[in-house]
């Protein structure tokens, strides 16, 4: 990706108005007395490409950073208004700063210019920014919430930033148990201003869910799907197990939808270190006993076999890419409306 | 336990929510003219870019037929080589190569040769038996446009063109034709063996995701199609410009021309995305029906006025210093072939009456671009004092299919000051900005489509035979009167001044792209 990168402006303010303003001058890239130079009127006479807005919540510096980093990779592809929430309400100095910037990168001779809001916050004030949020939002547009970790769910400030938002984006690969997943499940919903959930661990999830729905489309194998007769996950030894239980909770959804409650297993494979590495599906009935599995690959592959009354099918490999946090957060801010299936598997992973 | 449904399903329900309706039914392709290039530069990084992301079936395989001396061990190794040197995604994965060429097997043979078709046969049959493929069969035409009636013919009389169950489907790449009477031979001889509904014909232009979003830009926006008409529309200008000149193929472009080359079918094919009306679905021959009422509307054509042809001479292009078309390779230094052409066609139906399309192509020029212009009417009025509506240009909405994908709408806009002053200003939109996805090969989706059985994205017989009925009206008055002023645009320019003459008689400018 070439392109140039420039900070325009970096102040501290408190006061809403003030930072409204300087986001019209950084937008427009206007002097500081809000004259035009040539450069700027240039500037300002291209059209400015915004798709979303998006809000970050970060609770620490270091997580600022990062978050950071994966927003910068993202400004190209993803033009939009950023607000980054530095919510610190354990703090007890009270204190509120905002720092206005904007990126500007010239990618093949087109400009695509993201404003940047850091609103830094310590004490009660942290949980009330959401009323710093709304004024700063550029209308009409889609309001994105990205709270990487595991959301402080109890925080007043979780509750009103869902509902500003369309969407919440969350990873519960980062240690979510069931009230959390629960509480997800509450958010999305909510009958009035229900924001729709994005995964990151979900859409690692895709390539499991591909192939399995690919078994069933090979000639002759529809009818094991009306008998399937149990699943087994396997897991990784670290970390949160939400990634199998979704995964559990996706075919166990799909299979009420038939009628059907089919028992799901989680397993633990010690060698393994973390995520789903096996998905066994099992079926039985009239037309034999079938075992389809689905295994990860020492260097980023799945591999698929189908078992038919012992007789062994066509098995083949696919890559499981790795996808990183910026990949992930491009597929969230890509993605209409509430997924029904990811909620459908959240609720039978809850079952 | 869970408790078995009774009733037969007939829908996986493990699909829903993932991108693909379904996977295509296991196959096997035969590619006709496995070692050349196109197998090597476009098909094959396109099915193993296809398994890589999951989109092909179990059991899908391919056997490579090619009169080239290679055993079946070489056969692979080549093809592993043109992916790691094609592949659009980097670095090969070894493990998915490896199970895309677990199904690859080699088949040499000329492509007349009824014994060889014996053996075809058999290696067909063993992979329906071990890759459980069913019967289901794709036929890639990847040859020299010469064998295609030959390999049809063959397939029919060897009986693998019917041979047990399961769906046969024929894909044949461009050149189809050379003229309309080619073309219809061509078309005979096909449906000879095949119907019309296994033929896919690829314009590799349709497989681009921008010219797909022509269609949703104008058909998925509601702002856009009540202003797409005469009313509105002062004329529409649509170029696929090329900097490259013609590299090596002279031979090939001897025979051909521009008109043959882009004019017949890119161009065309984008004047009828331009100006179809909306199709009441995305079916495949409801969008083809509205594509050809399009070239049946075209207005019959006055050549000698209407359009205009060019050959480069020497120039600079992108500061080199290159040579005219009658020096490059394989070119008679006397050679009266086009390689630009530059087109006013009228359209005679509501929608366009009396708005021109000026149509343009051609090689050596100052840049690659390929886009659709819509220059629109002028404000009737304004209202602002020493303004004069001359003094400023219309709005244009452009949709750029390469490079850098969009759209950008020229508007007025004040000037700040005290005063009154308008300029235009673009409003610039591309689509690499709003989407990280990266876009697949146009041979992939075209490939995909095909296995699905989906042919929207290619020219169906009435499409292809109008197209040529038109190139060969042009082509009819120019063998009357042999290009006499040829070279006639120095490389590195926009092409003829005829052409600029062309518009101006109009009172219309080319844009630069």
């Amino acid at each position: 990706m070439s392109g140039e990168h420039g900070e325009l402006s970096t102040r501290t303010f408190v006061d809403v108005h003030a930072i409204q303003d300087e986001l019209e001058q950084v937008r427009w890239g206007l002097h500081e007395n809000g004259e035009f130079s040539e450069a700027a009127e240039h500037a300002a006479a291209e059209a400015r490409a915004s798709v979303l807005n998006l809000i970050a919540v970060v609770g620490s510096e270091r997580q600022l950073t990062e978050v950071s980093h994966v927003l910068d990779a993202l400004s190209v592809t993803n033009p939009s208004r950023t607000l980054i929430l530095l919510a610190q309400h354990d703090r007890s100095a009270a204190k509120l700063e905002a720092e206005v910037s904007a990126q500007t990168r010239t990618e093949s001779g087109h400009r695509v210019t993201t404003e940047r809001v850091l609103l830094h916050a310590h004490g009660e004030v942290a949980a009330h920014l959401a009323s710093l949020v709304d004024p700063l939002l550029i209308p009409d547009l889609p309001v994105v919430l990205w709270w990487p970790g595991r959301p402080d769910f109890d925080n007043p400030l979780f509750d009103d930033l869902c509902q500003l938002a369309d969407r919440l984006v969350v990873d519960t690969d980062e240690g979510f148990e069931t009230p959390d997943l629960q509480r997800l499940l509450e958010v999305a919903r909510r009958e009035h201003a229900g924001a729709s959930i994005g995964d990151f661990n979900w859409a690692r999830l895709i390539p499991w869910r591909h192939l399995a729905a690919q078994f069933f489309d090979m000639p002759g194998m529809l009818v094991h799907l009306a008998q399937i007769q149990g699943v087994a996950v396997y897991h990784g030894r670290d970390g949160s197990t939400a990634q199998a239980r979704l995964l559990g909770g996706w075919i166990r959804g799909r299979m009420t939808t038939l009628g059907m409650e089919v028992p799901v297993e989680l397993r633990l494979d010690d060698a393994h270190e973390h995520g789903v590495c096996r998905f066994l599906i099992y079926s039985r009935g009239q037309d034999g006993q079938a075992r389809f599995s689905i295994s990860h690959q020492p260097g980023g592959r799945l591999s698929a076999e189908v078992r038919v009354d012992e007789q062994d099918f066509v098995d083949r490999t696919v890559r499981l890419a790795r996808r990183s946090a910026e990949e992930l957060l491009a597929i969230e801010l890509t993605l209409p409306g509430h997924d029904l299936l990811f909620e459908e598997a959240l609720a039978a992973s809850l079952r | 336990m869970a408790q078995a449904v009774t009733t037969p399903l007939t829908q996986n329900v493990l699909r829903e929510g993932l991108i693909l309706p379904r996977t295509p039914d296991p196959a096997v392709m035969v590619i006709f003219g496995a070692s050349g290039d196109l197998t090597a530069r476009k098909l094959m990084p396109a099915l193993y870019n296809l398994a890589l992301n999951r989109y092909l079936p179990s059991g899908f395989s391919v056997i490579g037929v090619a009169d080239t001396a290679l055993s079946e061990a070489e056969y692979k190794a080549n093809m592993a080589e043109a992916v790691r040197k094609f592949s659009r995604t980097q670095p090969v994965d070894h493990a998915v190569w490896q199970s895309v060429a677990d199904g690859l097997s080699y088949v040499r043979m000329p492509f007349d040769d009824a014994d060889g078709y014996g053996r075809l046969a058999a290696e067909l049959e063993r992979m329906d038996r071990e890759r459980g493929t069913n019967g289901n069969r794709v036929f890639y035409f990847a040859t020299a446009p010469q064998f295609f009636p030959v390999i049809v013919e063959r397939l029919g009389a060897s009986g693998i063109a019917r041979a047990g169950q399961g769906w046969k489907r024929v894909v044949i790449e461009k050149p189809f034709g050379h003229d309309l009477k080619s073309a219809q031979a061509l078309n005979q001889a096909i449906h000879a063996v095949f119907t019309e509904q296994q033929v896919y014909r690829i314009d590799h232009y349709l497989g681009k995701e921008t010219v797909q979003n022509v269609l949703v830009f104008r058909f998925a926006n509601g702002i856009f199609e009540p202003i797409w008409n005469r009313r509105y529309v002062d004329h529409i200008q649509i170029t696929v410009a090329e900097d490259i000149g013609i590299e090596r193929r002279g031979k090939y472009y001897e025979t051909a021309g521009a008109l043959r080359d882009i004019f017949q079918n890119h161009l065309l094919q984008l004047l009828s995305i331009a100006a179809m009306e909306a199709p009441a679905n995305f079916d495949a021959d409801t969008v083809r029906d509205e594509k050809v009422k399009v070239l049946k509307s075209i207005h019959p054509i006055e050549v000698a006025k209407d359009v205009i042809r060019g050959q480069y001479g020497p120039g600079w292009v992108g500061g080199q210093q290159v040579p005219g078309y009658r020096q490059e390779q394989n070119v008679s230094p006397a050679s009266t072939t086009e390689t630009y052409v530059a087109a006013r066609l009228r359209i005679d139906n509501w929608r366009w009456a009396e708005t021109p399309f000026y149509l343009r192509t051609g090689k050596r020029l100052p840049s690659r671009a390929s886009e659709i212009a819509i220059q629109f009417k002028n404000a009737p009025h304004l209202p602002f004092a020493r303004t004069a509506i001359q003094d400023l240009a219309p709005n244009v909405l452009v949709m750029r299919i390469q490079p850098h994908e969009g759209a950008s709408l020229k508007i007025a806009a004040k000037i700040p000051g005290p005063v009154m002053r308008l300029r235009t200003v673009n409003m610039d939109f591309f689509y690499g900005s709003s989407f990280l996805i990266e876009s697949p090969d146009a041979y992939e989706r075209l490939v995909l489509d095909c296995l699905l059985g989906d042919p929207t994205l290619f020219a169906r017989e009435d499409e292809v035979e109008r197209a040529w009925g038109l190139a060969d009206t042009i082509e009819k008055s120019w063998g009357m009167q042999p290009a006499a002023d040829f070279p006639n645009y120095a490389a590195g320019t926009w092409g003829p001044e005829a052409a600029d003459a062309l518009l101006e008689r109009d009172g219309r400018r080319w844009r630069r792209p």
